[in-house]
Order: structure tokens, then sequence, then C-alpha cells
């Protein structure tokens, strides 16, 4: 069976956030939620600055905690890799989200009428159902209603119900189709890669042959599937600047 | 007709008033112009894909519209198109927002208070709109066609809008340049003889002098943001180093090799010595300098160049004189074998110079020492930049790129705004002779800007400048003003408020404002507040209620988004020629239109859409169909699908526009571009002819007759032979004003024209004023505090002033302060909290344009703490 992770090359990321938009037109997120993130660094005093990104998509781990703390099963790990949440069995007891190291969680605090840029769109509104179909967002996939791998479980999201916990899914629905996840489609510098690491011909596998691979938190012990070549590790004299309008 | 205030309208609450009228033209139901598989009722939802080109951004990006049930769910890069090649950026991504948004224009508005408000509307037809417009133009255009201006912001579909529409109804025409590059690229036109700015051969270019580029954030020359990042880091992987000379290092992020924060308006000076330390370096490419540059040519004391008349009459035709080592004498360029580079001769007893040897004389006082004081770099640094760019042309050498051998000189400089400064014409005149100097222009791996080096109409041009006496046409064409000129909305905001001060006799009556927002986009807001009200009437063509259409417009036509045939539209990444369309994946929603139609019934209503030279007549010109089995007739009213199959079959595309609506094809990639195209050394002839202008004699000879017709020296000092240092003019606001404000563009968002598309809004939400932390505490500023800023004019003492908060910035001179541009704007609801636009304090007009009519992004500031957010 394959394995999935994903690569992220910093020596060619932009920190544009394409992946970040693709992710959430792909996956319906409404507005606050950003399942790809991407860190903007600055680090040291002017005139010897620097800069760096970080693209912070679920890192999938093999040793997952937030698999381990969930009460339900709802959140589990698939033998190829992913990391998923079956949002029909989530209780949004938020364990998970205290569980895991890199934030990637987010719980769903409205309905989807509210949570997709209700201060300036009104989606009940009569004339706008004309435009949208009724459908919230009027982008609607209907890939994420669906049940995915041998466990037929609702693993990609949904219509991102009020009151569960959701998180990158690596593109569940893609991935089954033999699509690439919507971040690493999009990227402009294809600094993002993603593929059956079992498999020696893969691209990524490539990728790993020749570049030395580093992982987010190595010593927590979480053994993320998501790995990172060039730039260096976060550390605490990073400034985070030019941070979206919602926290993360 | 009831009332539709724009409250009530941009709420989108309004639909219903009026009656049901909406529901015929949206997404459902079959799209009759493309083979939709989707819109049929079957089981399930039904997919299909719509091959497309992005609508949002600069340069159009190949797209696939995932569709479901005939709705579009989302859109990607098509992998078949070589300039984004399956990617695209969070704009193209975000713009599914932009198209479902239901703050468009639904369907055409006609003011019904005054103007210079907010505007109230009620709902018209689209034939009581245009007609409207129509009777309005017909009427000026009976008198004087020139006095209806047709203005654009963006505009994609050149040949049909700023073309066939412009040309067919004989108006004037403003465009966005004089706010983007368009300094830099008369000083191309003049220097090199292409239409462009500056950027580098990617595939073997070694050491980049990125030059300003907002590498992470902005597009550059030709092409949008995400082409060139891909060319740049394909290249550094390669191993070219890249040197950034900006004040900002947001704009590299983490792909400066070095940072050089040069002092905002000091690019002149920085060149000047780069130019100084390669001659005193001896990195010169003198066969390249003698060949194709007027270096050789003899100037004579009073700075013109020496001619020979040859032939009579109209055949009579001035050659250059130079000296020619090979004979030992004065010859005619044309006769020399080997023209001296430098040196002083004599004419009949007359001293004479080589051009070379003047600039070579002129740029001896431009000392690094000199810039250090100047760019707030140190000499060494700037002696560094010269050798690493000298050494790394390893002058002298070629290689070989598909069979032909070209000379190799892997430097270039990638610059793109550069030219928005006052002595912008000049330093983007200084910058492109630094690869000059070692002979990089069309080089494998060297300075390139067009990706052709034809010759532009404007290079014959100004080879002689002509200034005219009073009266002139509102735009100063001719003046003594600009006797090389953009075409400047700022200066034509200035004119219109004070025609006399100009010389002018006759303003514009009829304003067509394609997609463009002078009010927010352009500085300065406060001209353009002054002066659109004088218009007597508006015309607006755009999807979203602008605020220029707000305060301004009698009428405003609801224009598609992406819903719309559009093209033709280059595919090209340079290195591989393709052409594309735009192709509705669906039908336009709400009321609005695509252009094309729009244009098509506006010159119908005027009558000139028909006949010889009509506007199908024009398109027929502009579209290569003229005198083909292919053209269109001119006697009946087109199909915008049939135009483009028309054009399609002339490319000798079978399938027509089938190809370009097959998503499996969508790009007609012609193949790779030749290295004799591309590179114009080995052009035949080499640069298609053009003689290089090192020495602008013509610039010199205007300055004279500017001073002969009594112009001011604001206007003519810049004129010179040599591009010449001065202090700007803003320098001479009161030291009070101690910091340079700029502004810089955020890669969510593309000008004014998304900052209210909540997703790209939700990345980069707002104004604010980038400080270096250190600065910032001299004055008493925190992180995060709310200021004022004051701007200062050197001119006229005038003060304008705006609060925001200020953002603690490392990457930026402590003398700097940043904005971001996109904000500012008040009637899209998304637009509410998201503060103020630089605009608002920059000034337009003297001391604040460049001596080419293109307006300057600079201005000095106090920046104190406190002020109302």
């Amino acid at each position: 069976m394959a394995k999935y992770s994903m690569v992220v090359d910093l020596d060619l990321c932009q920190g544009c956030r394409a992946c970040t938009e693709a992710c959430k037109i792909e996956n319906n997120t409404g507005s606050g939620i950003f399942w790809m993130h991407v860190f903007r660094f600055e680090e040291g005093e002017y005139p010897e600055t620097k800069m760096s990104f970080l693209p912070r998509p679920c890192q999938h781990c093999d040793n997952a905690p937030c698999v381990k703390v969930c009460p339900v099963g709802a959140r589990f790990k698939r033998e190829d890799g992913l990391v998923l949440t079956d949002f029909d069995r989530c209780i949004g007891c938020r364990y998970c989200e205290l569980a895991c190291p890199y934030g990637v969680n987010y719980f769903t605090w409205q309905s989807p009428e509210k949570s997709h840029y209700q201060d300036v769109v009104d989606w009940e509104d009569d004339d706008l159902a004309l435009v949208t179909g009724g459908l919230v967002p009027p982008y609607k996939n209907p890939d994420l209603d669906l049940k995915y791998g041998e466990e037929q479980r609702y693993t990609a999201g949904g219509n991102h119900a009020k009151g569960v916990i959701e998180k990158c899914t690596f593109c569940v629905q893609r991935v089954e189709k033999g699509m690439n996840p919507a971040c690493v489609e999009t990227c402009p510098v294809n600094a993002l890669i993603f593929g059956d690491t079992d498999s020696p011909d893969s691209p990524i596998s490539h990728y790993l042959r020749v570049r030395q691979p580093w992982r987010l938190l190595e010593e927590a012990g979480t053994h993320p599937r998501v790995m990172y070549v060039g730039g260096k590790p976060p550390n605490p004299s990073l400034k985070e600047i030019e941070r979206p309008k919602a926290e993360v | 007709m009831p009332k539709v205030t724009r409250r009530k309208f941009v709420q989108g609450s309004a639909v219903a008033i009026g009656g049901g009228v909406v529901a015929t033209k949206f997404l459902f139901g079959p799209l009759e112009t493309l083979a939709s598989a989707g819109t049929t009722a079957q089981a399930g939802p039904v997919e299909d894909v719509i091959a497309t080109t992005c609508w949002i951004g600069k340069q159009d990006c190949g797209m696939l519209a995932r569709r479901v049930d005939g709705r579009v769910v989302k859109f990607e890069g098509n992998p078949t198109n070589p300039r984004n090649v399956g990617t695209l950026c969070p704009k193209g991504q975000a713009q599914i927002q932009a198209l479902y948004d239901p703050n468009r224009v639904k369907w055409p508005l006609v003011r019904t208070n005054d103007k210079g408000t907010t505007g109230e509307w009620r709902r018209a037809s689209w034939d009581e709109a245009l007609e409207m417009v129509a009777d309005r133009v017909k009427e000026v255009r009976d008198r004087d066609p020139k006095l209806v201006l047709w203005q654009k912001g963006r505009s994609k579909a050149k040949d049909f809008y700023d073309d066939a529409f412009v040309k067919a109804i004989g108006s004037s025409k403003l465009g966005h340049g004089a706010f983007c590059s368009d300094a830099g690229y008369r000083a191309l036109e003049y220097t090199l003889g292409t239409h462009a700015v500056l950027h580098p051969d990617f595939r073997y270019c070694n050491y980049l002098l990125s030059w300003g580029w907002n590498i992470t954030n902005a597009g550059g020359n030709k092409f949008c943001w995400l082409t060139w990042p891909r060319h740049m880091v394909k290249a550094r992987e390669r191993g070219m180093k890249i040197t950034h000379l900006d004040p900002r290092l947001r704009s590299a992020g983490p792909f400066a090799d070095t940072w050089l924060p040069i002092r905002p308006s000091t690019d002149l000076a920085m060149a000047l010595a780069l130019c100084h330390q390669l001659i005193e370096q001896d990195y010169l490419d003198r066969p390249y300098l003698k060949a194709y540059t007027n270096g050789p040519y003899l100037v004579s004391a009073n700075g013109m160049t020496v001619t020979e008349t040859v032939g009579e009459g109209d055949e009579a035709e001035e050659i250059p004189l130079v000296w020619d080592e090979a004979s030992g004498r004065v010859t005619r360029t044309d006769e020399a074998t080997d023209p001296a580079l430098e040196g002083e001769y004599e004419i009949e007893g007359r001293p004479v110079k080589t051009g070379f040897q003047l600039f070579k004389e002129h740029v001896a006082q431009y000392t690094p020492e000199w810039a250090a004081d100047i760019t707030g770099l140190s000499a060494a640094q700037i002696r560094q930049v010269a050798q690493d760019f000298g050494s790394n042309a390893q002058i002298g050498s070629t290689i070989v790129v598909d069979g032909v051998e070209v000379p190799y000189r892997p430097v270039g400089i990638m610059a793109y705004h550069m030219a928005q400064q006052e002595l912008g014409f000049q330093t983007a005149r200084a910058m492109t002779m630094v690869p000059m100097l070692v002979g990089a222009v069309g080089a494998a791996g060297g300075q390139l800007s067009d990706f052709t080096w034809k010759i532009h109409k404007n290079y014959p041009k100004f080879e002689k400048l002509t200034v005219e006496d009073p009266p002139y046409d509102f735009m100063l064409n001719k003046s003594k003003y600009f006797p090389i000129n953009t075409g400047f909305p700022g200066i034509v905001a200035k004119v219109m408020q004070d025609p006399g001060r100009y010389g002018v006799e006759e303003l514009p009556e009829v304003a067509i404002l394609h997609y463009v927002n002078p009010l927010n986009a352009f500085p300065s807001q406060q001209d353009y507040l002054d002066s659109y009200g004088i218009f007597k009437f508006v015309a607006v063509v755009s999807p979203w209620l602008s605020e220029t259409a707000d305060y301004f417009a009698d009428v405003v036509l609801p224009a598609a988004t992406i819903e719309k045939y559009e093209g033709p539209i280059s595919a090209t990444d340079q290195y591989t020629d393709a052409v594309t369309l735009r192709i509705p994946p669906m039908e336009p929603l709400f009321e609005s239109r695509g252009e094309i139609e729009i244009y098509m019934d506006l010159c119908e209503k005027i009558g000139v859409l028909f006949g010889e030279d009509g506007y199908l007549s024009v398109v027929n010109k502009e579209l290569k169909l003229t005198d083909t089995e292919f053209a269109l007739p001119l006697d009946q009213k087109p199909d915008v699908r049939d135009i483009f199959d028309r054009w399609a079959h002339s490319q000798g595309i079978d399938e027509g526009i089938g190809y370009f609506e097959d998503p499996a094809k969508g790009v007609f990639v012609k193949g790779p571009v030749a290295p004799t195209k591309m590179y114009g050394y080995v052009n035949d002839p080499p640069f298609q002819g053009a003689v290089h202008r090192l020495y602008g004699a013509s610039l010199l000879d205007a300055q004279r007759q500017m001073q002969e017709k009594g112009a001011e020296e604001i206007y003519w000092q810049d004129y010179t032979a040599l591009p010449t240092w001065r202090a700007p003019t803003m320098d001479h606001s009161p030291p009070d004003y101690d910091l340079i404000l700029i502004s810089f563009h955020q890669i969510e968002h593309k000008q004014s024209r998304t900052s209210f598309v909540p997703m790209l809004a939700e990345l980069a939400p707002g104004a604010r004023l980038d400080m270096n932390p250190e600065a910032a505490r001299q004055r008493g500023i925190a992180d995060g505090d709310t200021v004022i800023v004051e701007s200062h004019n050197a001119i006229t003492g005038e003060t304008r002033s705006l609060v925001t908060t200020a953002a603690f910035c490392d990457g930026i001179r402590p003398d700097t302060v940043g904005m971001p541009h996109h904000f500012g704007m008040w009637t899209h609801p998304q637009n509410k909290g998201q503060g103020a636009s630089a605009n608002e304090i920059y000034f337009t007009g003297e001391g604040y344009m460049t001596n080419t009519a293109d307006q300057a992004f600079h201005v000095k500031v106090k920046v104190t703490k406190g002020g109302d957010a």
C-alpha cells in the first residue's frame, strides 16, 4: 500500500499563500480557518535582517498524539499515512486540538452559513440564491460529503457542521482519485511535493534521495509525514509578520 | 422606477425592486455557446471542465474551471499553458469569490443624485443606458472626437478596446502606464528601441541585480508575479546569485544573497556610480560599444552629434560621423571600419569628442564615495556590486544556444517600477547603461527587455523631439512641458483644474472609464476629486462600483468578470511561444456582459460599427483578418464567439474556436522561441538595426527648445544628453518631514481590484505603516500604535495626512516608511475598516512626476503618534 508524505521545499517557497487559498476553495473552509497556513517570519535587527516562510499543513504524524486522545475514534490513522477525522463521529471535545503540538486543528464554532464571510455576504438572501443555487459556499465541492477509504468513513470535511473539529486531510477526496492535494497542485514554484514514499520511483522518493529533510518539532516524537528541506527549523527569535485577520 | 440607493445596492438587497427580472440569465440551463455535458438533468452531480484564462491579475494564466452541474466550483492552473504550467497564485485561486460576489454591479445604473458625492442609482435597461452614453458621445464627437476620453485601468483585450473602440470613435486615450512603468518604457524606447523595461535571461544568468524588484509579492516586466519567480528559483538552483537593492527586504524575502537597503529616490546616483566603477575597473565590452551604440559618434562642443547629409530632398539622411582608427580620419559611420570609442578629435579645426568620451568624463564625478552619501550604502558595497557585475559578465565569451553561437554575459538587472520616481526616466536610462557597458544587452544570460528586439515607433521619433507653442491639447502632447509624454491622468487632472496655466483651451467633455478607479488607485486623490466633476458626462464600464463611479459616473455599465470570450492572450513564458483565449466558464452573471459586446452595441448606437473605418473594420486590422477569407463582414454585427472562431482559423487552427474550448487543448503552443529572435546580438541585422543611444543629443536639443519657449526649469532640467544627478524636489521639504513614504504591492492583492475579495482580504486585511523599530522608538511609537502620517509638498507647501497603524519591521530603512497600496476604498462592504491608501497623501504634478509625465511614488512625511483610527 502507498504511504503518502509531503515535502515542503523552503528554498523555493515564496510565502505567497496560494496553497492556503487553493485549500480553502477545494475544501470549502470558512473564514479564519487555515488548514494550510503559511507563516511569514522576520529575524534579526536592521540591517542584519533575514526573512523566511513556513507552510504548515497537518503533519499527518505516524505517532499522532491527536489520534491517541480521541475518545470516540473519530480521529484515526490510515494505512496510507493520512490522519483523518470522521466528522460524522466527532463529538467536538477538542482533545485533539490540545494534544497536537502543531496547532492544525480548528473547531467549527459556527454553521457554514455564518462561517463563510458572513460579514460581507448574506447567504440567505433570496436574490443571492439565484447566483449560488442556494449553496454555501457557492463553489461548494460535492466530494466533501462522500465516504472515503477502506473504512468508508466521512473524512473529507463535509459541510463543516458546527461543533466538530476539522483539519487538513491531504485532500483525501483528491488523493483517492490519484490527484495531488490542492495546495501541491497550485504551488507556483512547485515547492510542495506529494506522493508515495514507499514507491522508489515516485517524485517524492527521488527528492528525498538528494535532499536531507527535517521535521517540525522532531523532539516531540510525533514522526510527521510532512518533511521540510532547505531553510531551518523555526526558533523563538523569529517574529511573525503579516498575520491573517483571524488568529491561527 | 424606484430609486436604488447605494447602501441598498451594495447590500445586494435591492434586487427585487422592479420584480424578478433576473432569473433568466444565470448559470442554470444549458450554455448556448459551449459544449456542456453538465447542464442536463441526470442522477448525481455531473462534472466537466472548461479551459479558460485567469482574469483577476495582470498576466492571464491558463486555467481549468471545474464545473459541477454547470456551476464553477474551482479554478486550477492549466498544465498545458507554458506561462503557469498548472499552477495559480492566491488571487487566481480566490477569484472564484470575485465571480460569485453578490456586490457586483448587477445591471446598468443611472445616477439620480448630484455628482461629487456617494451615488444614488436607478436601474436601467441596457438599451436605455447605452442610448444615453451613445447620445452624449455622438454630440461631443461631432464637434471634436478628441474631447471624448477613453480611460482604462486594466484592459484584457487591447485589440478590441484600446485599439478598435478608441479608433472607431476617434477619442483620446489614457492608460495606467504613467503609474506603472512607462517612464522606464520611454527610457528603453529611447535607449535601446525596445518597448519594455529590464529583465534578465534567467535561463543562463549567474548574477542578478534585483533592483527594486518585489520578488515575492509582485510582477515584473511583461509578466505577473507567478512566471518570474518560477524562472528565478530555477536560476538559483543553477547557482545564480541575487544582490537586492531595495529599501525593504520584504520584497526579496529569503531570496536576497546580499541585501543593499538603498535610500528611496537615489537609484540614479547608484547607477551612475556603477557606470563609474565599471569604467574604472575596466569592465567594458568595447566591441559592443563600438558596433551597436552611438558611443563612437562625434559630438561637437554644443552637445550635438556631428552628421553629414547624404542624398537630397525627401531622401536626405543625416549620417553621424566617427573617427575611423583604421584610416586615421573622420568618416561617416557607415564607411568606418574601426570607429574610435574614446578620444578628442577635430573637424575643420573645431574640437569634437566621441559620445563615449563625454560619458566617461561625465561619470568621472560619480565616485562610490560620492554615491555613498546619497544612497545610504557604503562605497565598498558599491564597488563590490560593480566588481561582481563586471567579473560575472565574462566579457568576450560566447555560448551555443540551440545550435547558434551567442555572446554570453550572464549578468542582468531585474527592475520593474523603478522609473516611478521623479528622476525615473534618466534613472532607467542609467540603469540600462550598466549592462550596456559590459555588453550584456541582448546576450545569452544577459540583459533582455521586450521578448523581441522589434524597434518601437518611438525610437525613430525620439531622434528629434518636437516642442510646439501653445495652445496644447489637454494631454499636453508636443508641449514645452513634456516633449516626451506618456499620457498622464495626473497631469490631465491638473490641466482640467487650471487649463490656462498650461496653455490649454479645450477640455475633454465625456469620459468612458474602462475598469479604472483614479479616485482610489492613482495619486493624488485630491486632484481627481477636483477634476473629474468637470466632465460633463462620465460612463463607467466595470464589474464593480468603483469609488470613481460612486462619485462621478452618470451611467454604469456592468461588465462581466471571467464569464466572457476575450483575447487573443499570449501564453508565452518567454522561452516558448503560445497563445490562448478566455472562454466563458458560464454565462455572465446578473445582467453583466462582456466588454466586446458592450462596445459593439455602443458603436452601433453611435453609428461607427459598420463600414470602412468602423469598429469591425479596425477589429479586422488588429486581428490581421483584413483581406483574408476570415475577415468579418462590415455590414453585420457578429457574435463574439464567431470573431474568435475566425481568428482561430486565421491562425491555421482547423477546429477554430473549438480548439480553445476543448479542455484537453485550450492553449495553442507554437514551440520554443529561437535564439535568433531572443538574443539581439544574433538578430538579423543585430538588434534589428537599432543603434543603442548612450548619448542622448535629442534630449539636450529638447531642453534648449523648452527654454526657448519659456518653460520653467523644473520641466527642462532633466532633459540632459547624459543622465545627470540632482537631489529630488521632495528633499526641499522642511527637515521635520524626515521620512520618505513609499508604497508597495502585496501578493494577495492586485492594485485596488481585489481588496474586497473576502478570502484575500482575510490574508492581507488592511493598511499599515511599516516602520523600522528604532525609528519608531525615537518618535515614541510602539508596534501597533495609531499614527498620523503627514506629507509635505516641497513646491506648493501643501500638507496632507492620513491615520494608520504602525507595524514594526526590521526589514526597512530607518529613514523610510512603507504602506501597501491596496486599500482606502469604500463602496464595497468588504472594504469597511481596511484603512487608508497612500494615494491620499501623495502629490502629483510638478516635483512629484517625471520629466516624461509619469507619477513619482515618493514623498517626504513626518510620522507622529496619535489620531483616530
